[in-house]
């Protein structure tokens, strides 16, 4: 228990204060928990290894969380990992729930980020080696697994697909990366767009580009009428929170959280893939599932638990392989460069004490996130009582700042902000479904490396069922969500039709 | 950033907050310099080594002007870019030998920077290129490699194409075309992206011989050998005197005596003519053509200085890169060479 | 048998036009799945806004022209200006700081349907105040590069 030793007062305000900061920079459409941690990188320096873990351990956690409150409130994902809290969040915002919704949310969040800490703690070394067992090709299904849940998402499957396949479209857009193993040759471009779009579209703009312009433009449409604020206020009283909505939620809590802590462990497989599946396994193992989308408090527990869960699980392989599970661990692994500590399979063996201080951190992290929201709500959910006229030029001008900061000062990133705001317009008017394209965009890459790689290494289309049991378990899966998402669906229509023919 | 320049810039802040917006820019007292100076680097990684050695260089550089200087990870096709677009001297460059490799490697995006940029001095080392093989290889080391691919066994090598990555296999490549002639295309490359999906190559037994830096790969290499993840470092591609210039103490738990095994001449990858090939990953600045030649100087004159004092070397071999400052010309000639020698090479094997 | 089930799923795959495999499998889908749905649903809704049922999106909408088109203009001339005098003033955000005032003023204004004394006063002081208060926050504490 030497560690302890090194828990002093500024240590556990270090960790809050991050916490504090990291909300505050999630909750701002454009701003990411990764700009957090890496604008407060060079502080750790100063700060030492230690303190300096805290800081950024906190900015993770609250950053991670604080992407609920613009995806609840204005529909727009503070964060990628959010993107499926906005298809539940903002229904009840609109409805005059959002102070619920941000409970359910903060609560399943703390959940999740404890969750994952524990499975950390005690298994980071069995995990890891769990995680090497998944090559392309599993990688590839699991990617698969989550495209699957655009079938069971769209209000009419074959127009989603669609869509879907679109957002993958858009994605490949660049050059095949060199830095995936790729050959770097471009494609889907004209030459004249190169010097532009080398590297395709960044994920983040065309994020808070169609989810946040494309909502002012298509207010600006209906002429940016104010009186939805009074109503909505009006309606808050019916938003009353209590905990028995918890009830029998359970199972989908833990089952999210795993799954984040899971998805968070795979190198490369990316954060926003963990809410997208623990959405799916909820659409599709849950009885009452027929709501989610339009407002239902399971569907917020499902992504916030997952999103949160990510902390832990995308710690496991940086600090038992020395490689980190997602973008903002990548950003963390210069904390412990700057300091000259590598960090590898045998970090946690030789650095104890810094491991147990990381866990520290990250928990303590987690309480006072929970406090600091769960208390802060009432407030922060009056930011949809701000009138529009002010609220919007706002929201476009942190867009801004986001979009440019992002890639560290990119100029085309901002303006990739409005040509996805006029595309998201268009594709909600042409009756092409949003939510689809998104998942599309964010897997696309992914998919692509692994699908083309798979076949490079192995020649030939079988490996994807023949190379390993687990690549057998997740095409059950995939299967078992195709086959739910098609019964799902012809079941809608007869029940429509059969209202339709009352 | 350190410390000392932070609790600057908050005090300044705050002065300014009340100023209303005076003047931000410090205005550098003297010298063609001034205003705000943004370093753009050729990764997007603010975990990596150009990040991390492009900010110990940039802080001292700094202070020593009195200048505000900021290092932004944008990528090396948009680092080029954002250097095309100005010549006033408030956007300067840091990369390293990918910046010509790729370009010897007909990667798009890359062009020949000796024609299109003014080469700057380079600064630091990093001595860390690397292969290894799984701990339980039969191959005991590189000679061996070379033999067996000589003698028609496949031997597979995870790398990332088109780059640093690549050079020690092209060189790997070009030995075996020397001693075996015929032979080398028995060495394939398996072409992959970051450290992980390298590593996870030889996990899955999809590669013999894998491209690492010992930063990352020093852990697995003190593994037991029952372990799936263990490996053994074959071939450090950096010179002798290079690595003979780190820290005794090495990295890690691998000390200095342990790494120098790995480099020639106990490992020799042949050029032909008895030369053989090494590999050092140089950091260097580049400028825009057509910027102020005084600046050029002024940062010369600069960087003369911080090595003088001997501060800096002091941080760079704490973070395990190896001092290396050559002023501009001599830079220029010296990566020139470089370069030529690796075209042959490429040249060879294609 | 075997052999030729084999060989139909085998693939050998040239590193040099790899860059080219995946997107070529998404158009055939994506082709595919077009074609489906304009025989499915745009043919029988074109049908439709000819019968007069229903009309064509945008086109066939009323709209606030003004406002729609007034953002647009808005947000191309901030995000094109902002550029331009940022450039002037390298790397110190300055072309963010000012250009955004002006736009968060000029936006707000738009949006406002009745201006009042006091309204218009509310949006100037929230147009110099929130961008000064992001510029120094973002641009001079934490040093992040802004145009």
């Amino acid at each position: 228990m030497e560690f302890l030793s090194f828990l002093d007062f500024s240590f556990f305000l270090l960790a809050g204060f991050g916490a504090l900061v990291g909300i505050i920079f999630g909750a701002i459409p454009g701003m990411t928990a990764t700009m957090a941690v890496a604008v407060c990188l060079p502080l750790t320096y100063a700060l030492g290894l230690h303190h300096g873990l805290a800081l950024l351990l906190g900015l993770y956690v609250g950053g991670i969380s604080g992407g609920m409150v613009p995806a609840v409130l204005l529909n727009i994902p503070g964060t990628p990992s959010s993107i499926t809290t906005t298809f539940d969040g903002y229904p009840m915002a609109q409805k005059g729930e959002g102070e619920r919704a941000l409970r359910v949310s903060v609560i399943a969040s703390v959940i999740g980020g404890l969750i994952s800490a524990v499975v950390l703690f005690l298994f980071a070394p069995l995990l890891a080696d769990f995680s090497i067992k998944f090559s392309y090709v599993e990688k590839f299904l699991i990617i698969l697994l989550a495209l699957s849940v655009i079938a069971s998402l769209s209000s009419n499957m074959l127009v989603g697909i669609f869509s879907g396949v679109i957002g993958i479209w858009l994605s490949l857009i660049g050059t095949y990366s060199i830095s995936d193993g790729g050959n770097g040759h471009t494609r889907l471009m004209f030459d004249f767009m190169e010097p532009y779009l080398f590297e395709g579209f960044s994920l983040l703009p065309v994020l808070i580009g169609i989810f946040g312009i494309s909502t002012i433009l298509l207010e600006a449409e209906k002429g940016v009428r104010s009186e939805l604020a009074s109503e909505r206020v009006k309606l808050g009283k019916s938003s009353q929170f209590s905990f028995s909505i918890f009830k029998g939620r359970l199972t989908n809590l833990v089952r999210s959280s795993f799954i984040g802590t899971f998805v968070g462990m795979l190198p490369g497989v990316g954060g926003s893939a963990a809410s997208v599946l623990a959405y799916t396994q909820e659409k599709n193992l849950s009885r009452d599932s027929s709501e989610m989308g339009k407002g239902a408090p399971q569907g917020l527990m499902a992504s916030e638990s997952a999103n949160n869960a990510l902390t832990g699980g995308a710690l496991i392989p940086l600090l038992s392989l020395g490689i980190p599970g997602d973008s903002t661990t990548a950003v963390l692994i210069g904390a412990f460069t700057l300091q000259g500590i590598q960090v590898g399979p045998l970090f946690i063996p030789e650095n104890t004490d810094t491991w147990y201080i990381m866990m520290t951190a990250l928990v303590f992290a987690n309480f006072v996130m929970f406090f600091v929201m769960f208390y802060a709500i009432k407030h922060i959910a009056k930011v949809v009582m701000v009138p529009k006229y002010i609220l919007y030029p706002l929201i476009v001008m942190m867009c801004v700042v986001g979009g440019y900061a992002i890639n560290y000062g990119i100029m085309f990133d901002v303006w990739t902000l409005l040509i996805f705001g006029l595309l998201g317009y268009l594709v909600q008017k042409v009756g092409l479904e949003v939510a689809p394209l998104i998942i599309g965009f964010i897997l696309g890459g992914q998919a692509e490396v692994y699908f083309v790689k798979s076949l490079e290494s192995f020649g030939t289309y079988s490996i994807f069922f023949t190379k390993s049991p687990i690549a057998v378990v997740l095409w059950l899966l995939i299967a078992a969500s195709v086959i739910f998402s098609v019964v799902m669906g012809l079941k809608n229509r007869k029940a429509s039709r059969e209202e339709a023919s009352q | 950033m350190s410390m000392p320049s932070i609790s600057k810039t908050l005090g300044t802040s705050i002065m300014m907050a009340g100023m209303a917006f005076g003047s931000a820019t410090a205005m550098a007292a003297d010298g063609p310099l001034r205003g705000n100076v943004r370093v753009v680097i050729g990764s997007t990684s603010t975990g990596g080594d150009t990040y991390q050695n492009s900010n110990i260089v940039v802080d001292a550089l700094a202070e020593k002007l009195d200048i505000n200087m900021k290092v932004d990870a944008v990528g090396a096709s948009s680092a080029f870019r954002t250097l095309d677009r100005d010549s006033r001297g408030n956007t300067l460059m840091i990369f390293h030998d990918q910046s010509y490799l790729g370009y010897l490697y007909g990667v798009e995006g890359y062009e020949d920077i000796f024609e299109k940029y003014t080469i700057g001095p380079t600064v630091a080392i990093n001595p860390g290129n690397a292969y290894l093989v799984p701990k339980d290889s039969p191959y005991e080391n590189l000679n061996q490699i070379i033999e067996a691919a000589g003698n028609g066994e496949e031997i597979r090598v995870a790398i990332q194409p088109g780059g640093v990555s690549e050079i020690g296999f092209s060189a790997l490549k070009n030995a075996i075309s020397i001693e075996y002639p015929g032979q080398e295309d028995n060495l394939v490359a398996v072409n992959t992206g970051s450290q992980s999906d390298k590593n996870q190559q030889l996990f899955d037994d999809q590669a013999d011989l894998i491209n690492g830096t010992v930063q990352a790969n020093e852990q697995y290499t003190r593994l037991p050998e029952d372990d799936q993840k263990a490996m053994r470092f074959v071939w450090l591609t950096a010179r002798q005197g290079t690595i003979e210039q780190a820290p005794e103490e090495g990295l890690g738990q691998t000390s200095r005596e342990q790494l120098l095994q790995y480099v020639e001449p106990n490992v020799n990858v042949t050029m032909g003519d008895s030369e053989s090939f090494t590999f050092d990953k140089e950091f260097f600045f580049l400028y825009n053509k057509d910027m102020d030649p005084a600046i050029v100087d002024q940062i010369d004159e600069a960087l003369v200085e911080i090595y003088q004092e001997g501060d800096i070397q002091e941080t760079q071999k704490k973070s395990f890169f190896i001092p290396d400052f050559k002023p501009s010309e001599e830079a220029s000639e010296y990566l020139k060479e470089k370069m030529s020698r690796y075209e042959s090479i490429i040249e060879n094997i294609k | 048998m075997e052999s030729g089930l084999t060989s139909l799923l085998s693939v050998s795959i040239d590193f040099e036009t790899s860059h080219l495999l995946f997107p070529r499998i998404v158009h055939w889908v994506m082709g595919i799945l077009f074609a489906i749905i304009l025989v499915t649903k745009t043919i029988p809704f074109l049908a439709a806004v000819k019968r007069g049922e229903r009309t064509i999106p945008i086109v066939g909408e009323s709209m606030d022209g003004f406002r729609f088109f007034g953002t647009l203009a808005l947000i191309v001339a901030y995000f094109y200006l902002m550029a331009v005098v940022g450039n002037l003033f390298p790397y110190t955000g300055y072309g963010f700081l000012f250009v955004s005032m002006v736009f968060v003023f000029l936006m707000s204004l738009m949006y406002m349907h009745e201006w009042t004394k006091k309204g218009v006063i509310i949006v100037l002081v929230n147009a110099i105040v929130a961008p000064s208060l992001v510029w120094f926050i973002l641009a001079k504490l934490f040093k992040i590069t802004l145009p």
